[in-house]
């Protein structure tokens, strides 16, 4: 047997329970077997010593508290002593105190904060000296009680109790004198206790024997009974036991495994209640997928997947792939939902939502928007197909029905208008629909791979690609060209308001979509030829009708304007002129939002306008001259030279054409002349004002072209007349002069001019009657040319006469009272040049030499003056004079 | 206090008196059987190497891993001058988050070992502070008291000059030694030098008869005694 060990040495010297010591000293054992026991303060820490050395052991301390010594317990030196003490503590565990131990800090408020009055667990005996407690003012420290007894106690009920401690702790201020006297109560106490017992004996003697005897009973009882049943009852009592407790197995061993189903049977209900959701959920997801409640199925296909996914029971895997493929049939009835048009934005961003969020393998949004796309195009050669073939359908029956005339409508049908209208719906529509999924797509809202520049351009090409299309078709339906039939205008305009009301409704819903400019430009494009279409189509039929103007020629005079008489040619030609420019105006011009102006300067359309204006204009002017000029041959040909007078009358039903034209060809031609003069002049001017009234370009070179024609036409027709009509009277003049002179004798009394005066002056004023009837203030320059040529003849005549033979004084007198009267009577209308040539007639007659014949003269000029005087006033006057 | 006295005195009478058998064990001061203890405290800053002296003087063992001390308690028999004594050494925390309650341990020293590392100068520096509280809890200029400069072995890495240590001690009129923990060097020497100074100055205290200033220390070691 070694030297017991000695503990020398502990760190720390205290700490509360659990406290880590190094309990350092000699033979702490020689190795770890060797340490059989330990304790610190009296508890027994053996369990956590470690033995490091035979001078170290490390060890945990135990519940204890007070100081106390380290005693190590070896096998080879029996247990030892300690130099040292340790104190134990409790700790007071408070919410700022880091802990080890969990403290339940919601407990009532008994518990922290270091010792409160607690209510007393253990009944303290009044006081035993009878002496009054002392206060707790001046208490004896705990610890130097526990110094001077380490191993006792202040508690009277205990077994270690001190006297010195609980008079230190109670009495520690009383005087001697009390405490003496304190002592003689207690000594008191003690006596009457004592006396106490022994009365207590003396007053129940009658009951202490009466349990003497019993107990002699008892033990009579249990003599016999041991003779009766010999000296071992256990055998017997075994075996009942035994026998019952074979018994009791057999009764129980049913019930028991009665119990053992019940308990395996509640496990497995417990289970699928834990896992209720797993297993109903396949059929929740069919459930759902009928009521459409997909959000749900995908929730709860999240929530099992998180839950289930990596789950290693069969079980549960069995039922995960059953749901998998329900979740996989769901993705396929999305998938084809999703591509199946027609259907909403709303309803197809919600099955790519949740396509994406059951991990569809694949672009959801871009097989959207490609399939969206395709049934655009497919909608747009749909719509195509239908109304061609509707048309076709009609037309046929409208061939059956009347072959001839046919009502073909090209451009302008009532189908056209329906295609347009649907095309345009189907187009804005589904653009409504595509562009913004596209852009949602491309925000990154809907998954896929919005990043990719190719997609970008697929998409672009695709917008462009349906707008085109678009585009193609409505050029294809509105533009082509036009069937032969005049469409009324009501009906062009009306439905060319509408086509084009539909292709502003498509262009600006596509334009609220904020779509990139290039489609947008195709369709805009779209839009303005169509406007030109519409503009060249009223213009051309404003050319049409002008060219019909022959026919609608009735000669009637609808007005003496200050250019003479006018048919309504010229009313109407402005009128078809006004109409057109303000279908032009009401239908196209006006440009809608974001269109190009359609008249823009130096633009084709304005070309085109100025083109068809001019074209307009210039068959006008062929209409004029056609209707002036065309029939000359027949009438000149039915025409007697020398009954020029008379032809107005002859004339009548003469007409080659034309239902109401009973109008001589001298009355056609002034009047076109008219027209002429009076739409130069006139309504020129208001088609120019009409014109810029419409805010259209200024069409002057159109104007300036048309006003050349005229004039030209004017002057043609001035000369027609002329020649028509001069002629015959210039003609005429020699016969009837020749006429005169063989009956005129030398010597006859010359007292009046000869009948061929009378009778220029009498042509003279049916041909001024005649002009100045229809064309009034411009009637003298017909008349003036007519005086002219008369004057020429006269002259000419004059100077045939002369050379000769001198002519008597008759003759010469004769000749010049001729020509005195005939420039007083057309005073008015001569010119300069019929001056001319009527003083050269006169210059070679040889002047009058007597009073007497002057006087001769003038009495005839005055007497002619008198007879002609209605005569000369008709010639000389005007319609206004009159 | 005076009650206290009293009835520890008046116990041993009863217990001689009555000469009753008593279960309870012996007092663990029981006058005269025990060899006088001197009870030595060391202080100084944390990592000094306080616990190192003292494991090296009690077990002549040299721990290299550093576990910071809170309070550890070391009592053995040595032989001093020829006269078995029991040395407790009291090896107190030198971090300054245990200060609060240095005064307590202070109070029951009866000698000081006053620790610092010579190749840390803050250490050195905060002995001052030691003093200081040791001579306030004490009230007593010529308690005994060592200044130790410790970790003689690393002077290489010395950092405070022997000067002002020596002049340090010398202005404090006490000893000053350099030791080394690790090849215990003056460790012995420093903690018999201290015991001289305990066992010379309690000599000295019980020949004073009167001591009115430190009378509940000298009282009870007179008890202790007795």
């Amino acid at each position: 047997m070694g030297p017991p060990p000695v503990v020398t040495g502990i760190s720390p010297k205290e700490g509360p329970p659990g406290t880590r010591v190094t309990i350092r000293g000699e033979f702490l054992g020689t190795s770890a077997i060797d340490l059989i026991g330990l304790k610190i303060c009296g508890c027994d820490c053996l369990l956590s010593a470690e033995w490091k050395s035979k001078n170290k052991i490390v060890a945990r301390s135990g519940p204890c508290k007070g100081r106390g010594d380290i005693i190590v317990t070896t096998r080879s030196g029996g247990e030892g002593t300690s130099t040292v003490q340790f104190r134990g503590y409790h700790e007071s565990i408070g919410p700022v105190k880091e802990s080890a131990v969990w403290v339940e800090e919601a407990a009532p408020p008994s518990l922290p904060w270091g010792r409160r009055p607690m209510s007393p667990t253990t009944y303290t005996p009044p006081d035993p000296l009878g002496l009054s407690t002392e206060g707790d003012d001046c208490k004896f420290p705990e610890e130097e009680l526990n110094e001077m007894f380490p191993d006792g106690s202040g508690k009277l009920s205990d077994d270690n109790f001190q006297p010195g401690w609980y008079l230190l702790e109670h009495h520690s201020n009383t005087s001697y004198e009390d405490l003496k006297a304190g002592m003689v109560f207690l000594q008191r106490k003690v006596e009457s206790q004592k006396e106490g017992q022994l009365s207590f004996l003396k007053a129940n003697t009658g009951a202490v024997m009466d349990q003497l005897d019993r107990l002699v009973l008892l033990k009579n009882m249990y003599e016999e009974d041991e003779r009766k049943n010999g000296k071992e009852p256990l055998p017997s009592l075994q075996a009942a036991i035994e026998e019952s407790i074979t018994l009791a197995d057999s009764l129980f061993s049913e019930i028991l495994s009665r119990k053992d189903n019940a308990d395996k049977t509640r496990e497995a209900l417990s289970l699928l209640t834990r896992h209720k959701f797993l297993f109903q959920l396949p059929a929740s997801i069919d459930r759902n997928i009928r009521k459409k409640e997909y959000d749900l199925v995908v929730n709860d296909y999240t929530r099992v997947k998180n839950l289930f996914g990596n789950t290693d029971v069969k079980l549960f895997q069995k039922i995960l792939a059953e749901i998998d493929k329900k979740i996989e049939d769901l993705k396929e009835k999305l998938y084809t939902r999703m591509k199946t048009m027609p259907i909403n934005v709303q309803e197809q961003t919600k099955y790519i939502r949740l396509l994406i969020s059951l991990n569809w393998e694949g672009d959801a949004a871009w097989v959207a928007i490609t399939s969206r796309k395709e049934y655009l195009m497919s909608l747009m050669n749909k719509v195509k197909d239908h109304f061609k073939q509707k048309e076709e359908q009609e037309s046929n029956e409208k061939g059956k029905r009347k072959s001839k005339e046919s009502e073909w409508l090209g451009g302008w049908g009532a189908v056209r208008g329906a295609w347009v209208a649907a095309a345009a719906g189907a187009l804005a529509a589904q653009l409504h629909a595509l562009w913004p999924l596209a852009r949602r797509y491309f925000a990154g809202e809907l998954a896929g791979e919005p990043t990719s520049t190719q997609r970008q351009a697929d998409l672009k090409e695709m917008i462009i690609a349906a707008v085109e299309l678009f585009s193609e078709h409505m050029r294809a339906c509105l533009l082509s060209p036009g069937g032969g039939k005049l469409v009324p205008t009501d009906t062009l305009r009306v439905r060319l308001v509408a086509n084009l009301r539909h292709l502003r409704e498509a262009y600006d819903s596509l334009l609220k979509l904020d779509l990139p400019s290039q489609p947008l430009s195709i369709v805009e494009k779209v839009i303005f030829d169509y406007r030109v279409h519409g503009m060249t189509v009223f213009l051309q039929r404003a050319h049409k009708r002008v060219k019909g103007l022959a026919e609608k020629e009735t000669w009637k005079i609808e007005e003496y304007s200050d250019y003479g008489a006018i048919t309504n040619l010229p009313h109407l030609l402005e009128t078809y002129l006004n109409e057109a420019f303000s279908a032009i105006h009401k239908c196209v011009v006006t440009s809608g939002r974001r269109e190009s102006p359609l008249l823009a300067d130096h633009g084709e359309p304005a070309a085109i306008l100025q083109r068809h204006t001019q074209q307009i204009l210039l068959a006008y002017v062929t209409v004029l001259q056609d209707l002036a000029l065309n029939h000359e041959d027949q009438e000149f040909n039915n025409s007697n030279l020398s009954v020029a007078l008379e032809q107005r009358g002859e004339e009548v039903g003469g007409g080659p054409a034309g239902p109401a034209p009973p109008a001589s060809w001298q009355l056609r031609l002034l009047l076109a002349g008219a027209n002429a003069a009076y739409t130069r002049r006139h309504t020129l001017a208001a088609i120019a004002t009409a014109i810029h009234n419409f805010g259209f370009p200024k069409q002057n070179q159109a104007l300036q072209a048309t006003k050349e024609a005229l004039s030209t036409l004017e002057s043609t027709i001035a000369e027609t007349y002329l020649e028509h009509k001069g002629d015959p009277l210039v003609g005429t003049i020699e016969p009837s002069m020749d006429m005169g002179r063989h009956k005129t004798d030398a010597d006859a009394v010359v007292d009046d001019a000869r009948p061929y005066v009378y009778e220029i002056i009498n042509n003279l004023i049916a041909v001024h009657a005649e002009v100045d009837s229809v064309s009034g203030a411009a009637s003298s320059r017909y008349v003036r040319d007519i005086c002219e040529t008369v004057c020429e003849e006269l002259a000419r005549l004059a100077a045939l006469g002369s050379p000769g033979a001198p002519m008597s004084p008759a003759a010469a007198f004769q000749a010049r009272l001729e020509y005195t009267l005939l420039r007083l009577a057309c005073a008015e209308h001569l010119t300069r040049k019929a001056e001319n040539h009527l003083m050269e007639a006169l210059a070679g007659i040889p002047p009058i030499e007597s009073e007497e014949e002057k006087k001769r003269m003038d009495t005839i000029v005055q007497g002619f003056k008198k007879r002609m005087e209605l005569q000369l006033a008709s010639l000389n006057c005007n319609m206004e004079t009159v | 206090m005076f009650s206290a006295l009293a009835y520890q005195l008046s116990s041993k009478f009863l217990e001689e008196q009555k000469c009753a058998p008593v279960k309870r064990r012996t007092m663990s001061k029981k006058p005269a059987a025990q060899p006088t203890l001197h009870k030595v405290i060391m202080v100084g800053s944390g990592g000094v190497g306080k616990s190192a002296l003292t494991l090296q003087f009690m077990y002549d063992e040299f721990v290299e891993d550093y576990e910071p001390t809170k309070a550890d308690s070391y009592r053995k028999k040595v032989v001093l001058d020829g006269e078995e004594v029991q040395i407790d050494i009291l090896d107190t925390a030198g971090q300054e988050d245990y200060a609060a309650i240095r005064d307590n341990y202070f109070r029951s020293g009866e000698g000081f070992l006053c620790v610092f590392s010579i190749t840390e100068p803050e250490s050195f520096d905060a002995t001052q502070e030691f003093r200081e509280q040791i001579l306030r809890v004490k009230n007593d200029e010529n308690i005994p008291f060592l200044l130790v400069g410790n970790k003689s072995d690393l002077a290489d890495k010395r950092r405070v000059p022997l000067d002002s240590c020596r002049e340090r001690a010398q202005h404090w009129q006490v000893p000053y030694v350099e030791t080394s923990a690790k090849t215990r060097d003056n460790v012995d020497k420093v903690f018999f030098d201290l015991m001289r100074e305990i066992r010379s100055r309690k000599s000295d205290d019980s020949r004073a008869t009167n001591g009115d200033v430190k009378g509940k220390k000298r009282r009870k070691i007179k008890c202790a005694i007795l």
